[in-house]
């Protein structure tokens, strides 16, 4: 309180009055004092003012009970008589420092004196008529200021800063008055709420002469936003000059009105036009650099000097002309080269402006599908990229991903959206992806690939998993991993067996133990076919040690775990046939009721052999050992002979003797030469076979076999599927009784784990139908009855 | 012969229902009362006499195709003709171009005809059923099981053009075209689903094809039957 006082009687208020805000808040205060001090009628009396606030104040607070002491205070009181023509003297006095002022000339009275002048004729009921004066000062003192402007025709830039010189000097000056006429203020002022302060007062006049002469208004405005527009245009622009202008206008409460509505406009004009044209200039990330300074430098304006209720406005209109009008078009023309160029700043950019305007991102976003589905479509539509197909799908997947993390800011929208294309475009090609995926894993777990550690291929299956979460047969790929599968478990080519459980744990995680109950099988078969061969050594060697020490392993393979294998009827040596009832013998005693049944197409054997330049031991298939073998008795042999003897089929004995006389090691000479087996060749055993490794594994010749071998999965697995959709509708419909078609066929599609066609269904239906099974509805042919 | 007769009577007794019982009593009480009003009622014997004459002795209780040619000479109507298959039907005959005794006396005692003139008056009557909507569909049903050959589970493909053109061809707009359809896909035989949608699919699909659900229960037959005419008639309007 004392503070407050003491600034009263500052003699210079006019530092403190720099500040509006403060002012007001002070003359709320006054406003309080004085509400209370209206509770005494004559202390309006008392001259010595500079007291009141002080003593009074302090008097309120403990004046809840009234003392003694008050009335000896009223006691000191004399009332002071003012001389007859104070009044006019002291109005001269006064009207003379305004006028000093306002011509910026030394004044030749004490600011003291003034005030305490304004102050007694405000005590003496002279503050209307000395308010009226005041006001008439300012006024012609104003008008003649703006008036001034109306017949300039000097530059804008000039001019402007001539109005700003003008408007500072009248923000000055009234601040100056108001110092001297301070007590006005606090009193006439505020008992009469109609009559606004002196401050206001020189506000109002300014604005009204201001508003009145439009064409001062309008260069005003227009020099404004003809120095914005310089400045958007690069040039460097006197920023303090606008910002005073533009507070003039806020404070003339003329900001909206005169100025921001044309600033939005003239804004929108340059930017539709700017976006236009740089549309069609620029590439799409330079149009979005430029865009994205814009913003900035629009952010800039309204820091430095726009009111910054402009700022939502400018903003959105910025974004309106550069962004929204262009959303298509940047996205059809730019959108798609950024993905395949991977420019991930770009991209960042393109998403941070395009969350700025509504439906941005969800345009970006069906862009984005489109894009993957797209360029998806393209790797796997085409038979000819099969061998990379599944590699391609995992990079794509990579940069996909990468490019919603680092750029898209891992926007769930954007990472449901790229599951959805991926699962999309996947499924365009049936079957095929599903095919290449379980062969892709395959040749990454057999052995021989060294390319990866543990870990790398761990990390590697895991994305292959994602990829096939998004494959809708997954019996296809089920069916060739399992063949896949049984080929490297029974060669022994699995690269690890960690590798190839936590491949199948990953399997049973993703589809359930149904999908996995036969790959486990295999694996136990595996386990267990160890254990027997074992036994099977054990035995061998305590009741037929005299056997010739031949060493068999078998493997007893689950009907029904694995893939199935057309048996073929071959004649097998002596010595084999002879093991082979012995283990026959000796597994049946161990499991009786099983039926054993021999597969000599995954035999494979080791022999020794001994060539002129030394002993080799050859890595052969069974069907290899059986023609091999023959040239124990003779060096040569017709291939009738052969066909005959080893009662191999045909097409399976050509590829054998191919692989043997053909092909890289030739073990045998085929007479005449010549790629192809004729019935009529004959092969010679080749004793000059030199090869520098000990050890020489003759690889079959497969060739045409995979795609036959291919194409017999694939035609397995359509016909499992035909069961699989005769068993649930027979199970549906067995549960329901009677069922109408289109629920039967809803119920069908949820059960089915595969895609379908609803013909297909029909089919199944029909045929179901016709083996009666189930019924068409006698009076509802939509309604099918089941039949038990 | 008696041998026969006195078997088809306990036939009769074992088989056949009350009302037949009853009508055999009234048949006999009435022949006493006038031979006019005899030769209007019908008579149990006179009616299986009637078939007699259509069957050979080696095998006495069917009527086989040449007494079927005979028979059909006899009432004035071709074998072809739709009337025979409601005459079938209502004999409830098993196989296309035989009657047996039993199907014979059952038939033609439910409508009480004994003789060719009889019969022949009768005829108009059976045009009519097919007239009625529910009738003309058991006649439907019945006749693809009476026309199928009977190893088979379904019926080829000459027998079903024969039977719809019989019966579908009048009413049913899309036959030709259906009768096109059939003969350039690859359905050899007709099943008994198949056979019976086709009815329904006449009766309530529009001409225009434009009420027809893709997505509904129809057979197969009948949606590839609706796209195939859909691309004929539109390669009709470009030409």
């Amino acid at each position: 309180m004392s503070r407050h006082v003491s600034k009263i009687g500052d003699p210079s208020p006019l530092k403190r009055l720099d500040e509006p805000q403060i002012s007001k808040k002070i003359r709320l205060e006054i406003e309080v004092d004085e509400n209370m001090s209206d509770n005494s009628p004559d202390r309006n009396r008392r001259a010595n003012f500079s007291n009141v606030n002080g003593v009074n104040r302090n008097l309120n607070i403990h004046s809840v009970k009234p003392t003694t002491k008050k009335l000896i205070i009223k006691n000191f009181k004399s009332e002071p008589k003012l001389p007859d023509d104070y009044n006019e003297t002291t109005w001269k006095k006064l009207s003379s420092a305004v006028i000093a002022i306002q011509q910026s000339k030394p004044n030749e009275y004490l600011l003291e004196e003034l005030y305490q002048a304004v102050g007694n004729m405000c005590s003496h009921k002279m503050a209307s008529e000395l308010y009226k004066n005041l006001f008439e000062l300012i006024d012609a003192h104003v008008r003649s200021n703006i008036e001034k402007f109306k017949t300039e025709t000097m530059d804008r830039l000039l001019f402007l800063k001539k109005m700003n010189d003008t408007w500072q000097s009248h923000c000055n000056q009234m601040i100056m008055i108001r110092g001297i006429f301070l007590c006005l203020d606090r009193t006439y002022v505020l008992q009469n709420p109609n009559i606004s302060s002196i401050w206001d007062m020189g506000l109002d006049l300014f604005r009204k002469y201001f508003m009145l002469h439009t064409l001062v208004q309008t260069r005003v405005v227009e020099g404004l936003l003809m120095l914005i527009e310089q400045e958007r245009q690069g040039d460097k622009v006197d920023r303090i000059l606008l910002k005073s202008l533009l507070r003039m206008l806020t404070d003339l409460q003329i900001y909206n009105k005169a100025f921001e509505q044309k600033f939005l406009q003239s804004t929108e004009r340059l930017y539709a036009a700017e976006g236009q044209r740089l549309m069609q200039e620029l590439e799409v990330p330079e149009f979005l650099a430029h865009v994205d300074k814009r913003i900035h430098e629009e952010n800039e304006r309204v820091l430095h000097y726009l009111d910054s209720s402009t700022k939502y406005q400018l903003i959105h209109t910025v974004e309106k002309q550069l962004l929204s009008e262009h959303i298509n078009n940047i996205l059809q023309k730019g959108l798609d080269n950024l993905l395949e160029e991977n420019r991930l700043h770009d991209l960042s950019l393109l998403y941070q402006l395009f969350s700025r305007v509504k439906n941005g991102l969800q345009e970006l976003c069906h862009a984005f599908n489109a894009f993957i589905k797209k360029q998806g479509r393209t790797i796997v539509i085409d038979p000819e990229k099969d061998k990379t197909m599944v590699q391609e799908l995992l990079d794509f997947k990579d940069a996909m991903d990468n490019i919603v993390a680092s750029c898209f800011k891992k926007n769930e929208m954007f990472s449901n959206s790229l599951k959805e294309a991926f699962e999309h475009f996947i499924n365009q090609r049936t079957n095929k992806p599903a095919e290449l995926i379980a062969k892709f894993v395959d040749s990454k777990l057999r052995a021989g690939n060294k390319e990866a550690t543990e870990e790398e291929l761990e990390r590697l299956l895991d994305k292959i998993m994602v990829l096939f979460r998004f494959i809708h047969g997954k019996d296809v790929f089920e069916a060739f991993y399992k063949k896949d599968l049984a080929k490297r478990l029974l060669v022994g080519k699995s690269a690890s067996v960690d590798a190839e459980k936590s491949m199948l744990s990953k399997l049973k995680q993703e589809c359930g133990g149904g999908f996995t109950s036969k790959l486990e099988g295999m694996f136990k078969d595996m386990e267990l076919s160890k254990d027997i061969n074992v036994a099977f050594k054990q035995h061998l060697n305590i009741n037929t040690p005299e056997l010739m020490p031949l060493d068999m392993t078998v493997n007893i393979l689950t009907m029904g775990y694995w893939p199935t294998y057309l048996p073929m009827d071959v004649t097998l040596p002596a010595q084999m046939v002879k093991f082979q009832d012995i283990f026959k013998e000796f597994y049946l005693s161990k499991h009786n009721g099983r039926k054993l049944q021999w597969q000599p197409t995954l035999g494979h054997c080791v022999l020794k052999a001994r060539f002129k330049a030394g002993q080799k031991e050859l890595v052969v298939s069974l069907f290899q050992t059986l023609v091999i073998l023959l040239f124990n008795e003779s060096d040569e042999h017709g291939f009738e002979y052969i066909k005959a003897a080893t009662n191999i089929e045909d097409g399976e004995l050509r590829r054998t003797l191919q692989s043997l006389a053909c092909g890289k090691a030739r073990v045998l000479n085929k007479i005449p030469k010549g790629r192809e087996i004729e019935d009529n060749d004959k092969f010679k055993f080749n004793n000059d076979f030199v090869n520098k490794l000990f050890r020489i594994k003759i690889n079959q010749i497969q060739m045409k076999e995979t795609t036959e071998e291919q194409k017999a999965t694939e035609e397995r697995v359509f016909q499992d599927r035909q069961y699989q959709i005769d068993a649930a509708i027979v199970r549906i419909m067995k549960m329901r009784k009677t069922l109408s078609h289109n629920l039967l066929i809803s119920e069908l599609l949820g059960q089915l784990k595969f895609p379908v066609k609803p013909s297909d269904l029909k089919k199944r239906i029909e045929s179901l139908i016709d083996r009666d099974y189930m019924e068409r509805d006698k009076d509802n042919s939509n309604q099918y009855n089941y039949v038990a | 012969m008696p041998r026969s007769k006195r078997r088809s009577t306990t036939d009769m007794s074992s088989n056949e229902d009350d009302r037949y019982a009853s009508k055999r009593l009234r048949n006999s009480s009435s022949r006493r009362v006038s031979r006019v009003e005899e030769a209007q009622s019908f008579s149990q014997k006179r009616c299986l006499a009637w078939f007699r004459e259509y069957t050979t002795p080696d095998d006495p209780d069917t009527l086989g195709p040449e007494g079927m040619e005979k028979f059909c000479e006899d009432i004035g109507v071709e074998p072809e003709n739709v009337v025979m298959l409601v005459l079938a039907f209502k004999m409830q005959a098993r196989q296309m171009g035989f009657f047996t005794k039993e199907e014979w006396l059952k038939g033609l005692g439910e409508m009480q005809c004994d003789s060719i003139q009889k019969l022949q008056y009768r005829l108009d009557y059976l045009r009519c059923l097919l007239n009625d909507q529910n009738i003309f569909k058991a006649i439907y049903r019945y006749a693809y099981d009476f026309a199928r050959d009977k190893d088979q589970r379904s019926m080829d493909m000459e027998t079903a053009k024969a039977m719809l053109q019989l019966l579908l061809g009048k009413h049913w707009a899309l036959y030709t075209q259906f009768s096109q359809f059939l003969d350039q896909s690859k359905y050899k035989v007709i099943n008994k689903d198949q056979w019976c949608n086709i009815l329904e699919f006449s009766r309530t699909i529009y001409n225009d094809l434009s009420n027809y659900d893709v997505d509904g229960a129809w057979p197969v037959m009948l949606d590839e039957f609706v796209e195939w005419l859909k691309t004929s008639r539109a390669k009709a309007a470009i030409s």
